[in-house]
């Protein structure tokens, strides 16, 4: 059974959920943003899912990131800024070192596999490493949605640059500055891009997946130790002594 | 940005000859006030740096990262159910509430759905967490102002409150008891007659804050027109709960947008106040704390029956995709944007809190107010540190 | 008065007996209130339900020049820990520290994070471990009443041998 990120899955998972998406009734209001997204920016708009009456999501070009943030603002209405963030979709080089010892002798231990596998990058998918994403609401007259905007961001880790939204959304502000200190995204326009959270001598771009947390390095997480049997679960689980069984347990359990 | 008002208008101009150090008149030069990091105003670790223009305040920068924990990264390394013990400190007074979204966002990815009783319990525990939060605020924002009476009421009868949570929980703070596909526990054996009466208790303490404070002078004329946040400015640095009904937008995620929980089978009412001053973020939140009592009370008397959790697997692999829910918690809307590749672990949750919006607006805010005036707004927008830094 | 005479060890029993009791029943208690705890923290000082007052504990001194005890009581981080070290250094001697709370006392839940210190106990001399994640005013209150009981039978000469109290 493969456990780690895979294109593959997500495929599966879109599929299987098309035909609930067909059953249910269609999320008109949604698709409508997707439509005015689609006739707004053309080729630009890289690509678009549908979650009905959940979500959408819309992943336009970096050129037109600023755009996409003054349309969602001013003609769809979206006056309510929620957040803005980044995302590192390479896998972490640290595989499974991060979890005990223990936790990895019940995995294929193939982190070679991994780094060749193609990367699930979400909704819209993504060719970048880092992608910032936002989202911003419509929440006027008892009728609330949002819409999540995505954009791929750069080439390497090192040239990383976007234009702003601060004069889109006054309050991208301090979620830039947060981004730019977490992944080392510039946002161009951006009034001050300085340390938000960590002191100013900080090194390292924390949320990065290839920052390590040292002391995980130096003391290894002891592993999940613990597993809690669930109240509606019949067979009341008691834990034998000898990890080695339990450890046996788990792929079944997982596939359930 | 929209319309300024007059003492933004005088502010900017103050700002401007602050940072010419230039004034035909009288040779002024600016002050630096440092506020914090450990200040009884900044509830915790926050450092504003203000200059001033005499006693205007001619640009306020918020210095924070004293309480930043690194959540973000940390909950890439931890698996669902520990992240459920770590999300609990984010928002230290209604630590419930912050267990909500993501368990939902989880089971979202999971599809799974929680039995109907474990949903009202959680919207029981839900508000009740909001009691806990916002009470002391309505104890706290007196103490800004020099009234110590306020607070000694909230400690009082909060920690009625606290016994009941930690009845069903366990824990007074850190409850650490939703789980994905239900609770961890039914409720104790008169548990409902308890909570009515603590109910009760928590309306007469609003009876009692609002005989002291409202219609106080001092209280008055130190909140009403003080911190004016117009709505469309609001919105745009993203401010939410409290702080935006106070500004006259009808906007409530339990009401338009509520996932999981029982609220579309109340009967309850959204408080709104078209002022947006600090008046009316403090009126906006004791009638919540009502009205929280009053959705306590219905849930109690209408509790369906049945199991509180769902059959799950034992080892929580969430599937491959990416869900945001938001619920409406005491502080504001928190959300959590969850990314996960099929893993034990989340590959990225961006935990969106309520206090990091609704603090970005204070450099906009602080301009052009009275030194004394900084310690009001900053205690009427209601921030919690851990839900700043994260 | 008597500091000289302790220092140069010519202090009459009765007499530290008495100066110990008077120091331990009048500890002025600086708040350092950086998370969680600092709740729990309010709750036991602020609250009238635990009235920290009956245990000589006076809570609200002005500055931490005024303060013989500090309570460290939450989640240090590398960008708090100087301020920190900056107004314990402030405090005149003899001065307690109470490291309440698992983050104070070793980094507790974020003991892998990047940005939190582990354990307020690297840069200060701590008297009083209270564990718990918060600890609960109570145990708060029990830790008070351990340092006061140290407090009591302190010879001044040798405050700064001792090893830390963990409250059980």
């Amino acid at each position: 059974m493969i456990r780690l990120p895979s294109v593959d899955a997500t495929d599966e998972r879109a599929e299987s959920a098309d035909p609930e998406a067909e059953s249910a009734e269609p999320d008109e209001r949604r698709e409508a943003v997707v439509a005015g997204f689609a006739e707004e920016f053309g080729e630009q708009l890289v690509g678009s899912h549908i979650e009905p009456d959940r979500e959408v999501w819309v992943r336009v070009a970096a050129d037109a990131w600023r755009a996409a943030g003054e349309y969602a603002r001013h003609h769809l209405r979206c006056r309510y800024f929620e957040f803005l963030a980044a995302i590192d979709w390479m896998p972490s080089p640290f595989g499974r070192s991060m979890d005990a010892e223990v936790d990895n002798a019940a995995k294929e231990p193939e982190p070679a596999a991994v780094q060749a596998t193609p990367r699930n990058t979400g909704a819209t998918g993504g060719e970048t490493r880092f992608q910032v994403f936002a989202r911003v609401a419509h929440v006027h007259d008892h009728d609330y949605w949002g819409v999540v905007l995505k954009a791929d961001v750069g080439d390497g880790p090192d040239d990383l640059t976007i234009d702003s939204w601060v004069p889109v959304y006054a309050g991208a502000n301090w979620h830039e500055r947060e981004a730019w200190e977490m992944y080392g995204i510039e946002f161009t326009g951006h009034p001050g891009l300085r340390h938000l959270y960590l002191p100013s001598g900080f090194e390292g771009r924390p949320l990065r997946k290839d920052f390590p947390l040292l002391p995980r390095i130096v003391k290894p997480w002891p592993g999940i130790v613990d597993v809690e049997a669930m109240p509606g679960e019949e067979t009341d689980v008691v834990k034998g002594d000898d990890r080695s069984s339990d450890e046996a347990d788990q792929p079944e359990d997982s596939d359930q | 940005m929209t319309a300024l008002t007059d003492s933004q208008k005088l502010a900017y101009v103050a700002s401007q000859a602050a940072d010419a150090r230039v004034n035909v008149e009288l040779e002024t030069e600016g002050m630096t006030l440092n506020i914090g990091p450990q200040h009884p105003a900044t509830h915790g670790t926050l450092r504003i740096i203000v200059r001033l223009d005499g006693e205007l305040v001619a640009g306020a920068d918020p210095v924070m990262g004293y309480m930043h924990r690194g959540y973000e990264k940390l909950t890439e390394v931890r698996s669902y159910p520990q992240i459920t013990t770590l999300i609990n400190r984010i928002d230290w007074l209604g630590s419930f509430a912050n267990e909500v979204p993501f368990i939902l966002a989880a089971e979202q990815l999971m599809e799974i759905e929680a039995p109907v009783r474990a949903r009202w319990i959680r919207t029981i525990l839900h508000e009740m967490s909001r009691i806990a939060n916002v009470t002391l605020f309505l104890g706290d924002m007196g103490v800004q102002l020099g009234a110590l009476t306020p607070v000694f009421f909230a400690f009082r009868d909060r920690e009625h409150v606290l016994n009941q949570i930690e009845a069903v929980t366990g824990g007074r703070f850190h409850p650490n008891f939703d789980r994905i596909g239900g609770l961890k526990d039914d409720l104790p054996k008169g548990w409902i007659a308890d909570t009515k009466q603590t109910m009760e208790r928590v309306r007469t303490f609003c009876d009692e804050v609002e005989d002291l404070l409202m219609g106080n002078e001092i209280f008055e004329a130190r909140t009403r027109g003080i911190g004016i946040i117009p709505p469309d400015v609001g919105l745009q640095f993203g401010l939410s709960g409290a702080n935006i009904r106070a500004s006259g937008i009808d906007w409530d995620l339990r009401r338009d947008n509520n996932i999981g929980l029982a609220y579309d089978e109340l009967d309850w009412k959204v408080w709104t106040h078209p002022d947006g001053d600090s008046f009316a973020r403090y009126w906006v939140r004791l009638q919540e704390t009502r009205e929280a009592t009053k959705i306590i009370d219905q849930l109690c008397d209408g509790l369906p029956s049945g199991p509180v959790m769902a059959k799950v697997p034992r080892i929580i692999k969430v599937p491959a995709g990416e869900a945001h829910v938001c619920t409406e918690n005491p502080l504001g809307e928190m959300a959590y944007y969850l990314v996960s590749q099929g893993d034990l672990v989340p590959f990225r949750v961006k935990i969106k809190s309520a206090s990091f919006n609704n603090l970005s607006i204070t450099p906009w805010l602080l301009k052009g107010v009275y030194v004394p005036d900084v310690i009001t707004i900053l205690a009427s927008l209601y921030f919690i540190l851990g839900d700043l830094d994260r | 008065m008597g500091l000289g005479l302790v220092e140069s060890g010519r202090f009459p029993k009765p007499l530290t007996k008495l100066l110990n009791m008077s120091r331990k029943y009048s500890l002025w208690v600086y708040q350092w209130g950086l998370a969680c705890c600092a709740i729990e923290m309010g709750a036991a000082f602020g609250s009238p339900r635990y009235d920290v007052m009956r245990l000589g504990v006076i809570p609200f001194p002005a500055s931490p020049r005024q303060a013989d005890l500090v309570v460290i009581s939450g989640t240090v981080t590398d960008k708090m820990a100087p301020p920190i070290k900056r107004l314990y250094e402030q405090m005149p001697s003899p001065k307690y520290v109470i490291s309440m709370g698992s983050c104070a006392n070793c980094g507790g839940p974020y003991w892998d994070s990047y940005s939190v210190t582990k354990g307020i106990d690297q840069i200060l001399p701590v008297d009083v471990y209270v564990p718990g994640c918060p600890p609960r005013p109570e145990a708060l209150l029990e830790g008070i009443v351990m340092l006061q009981e140290r407090i009591q039978n302190e010879d001044m000469a040798e405050r700064w041998r001792g090893d830390p109290i963990v409250v059980g």
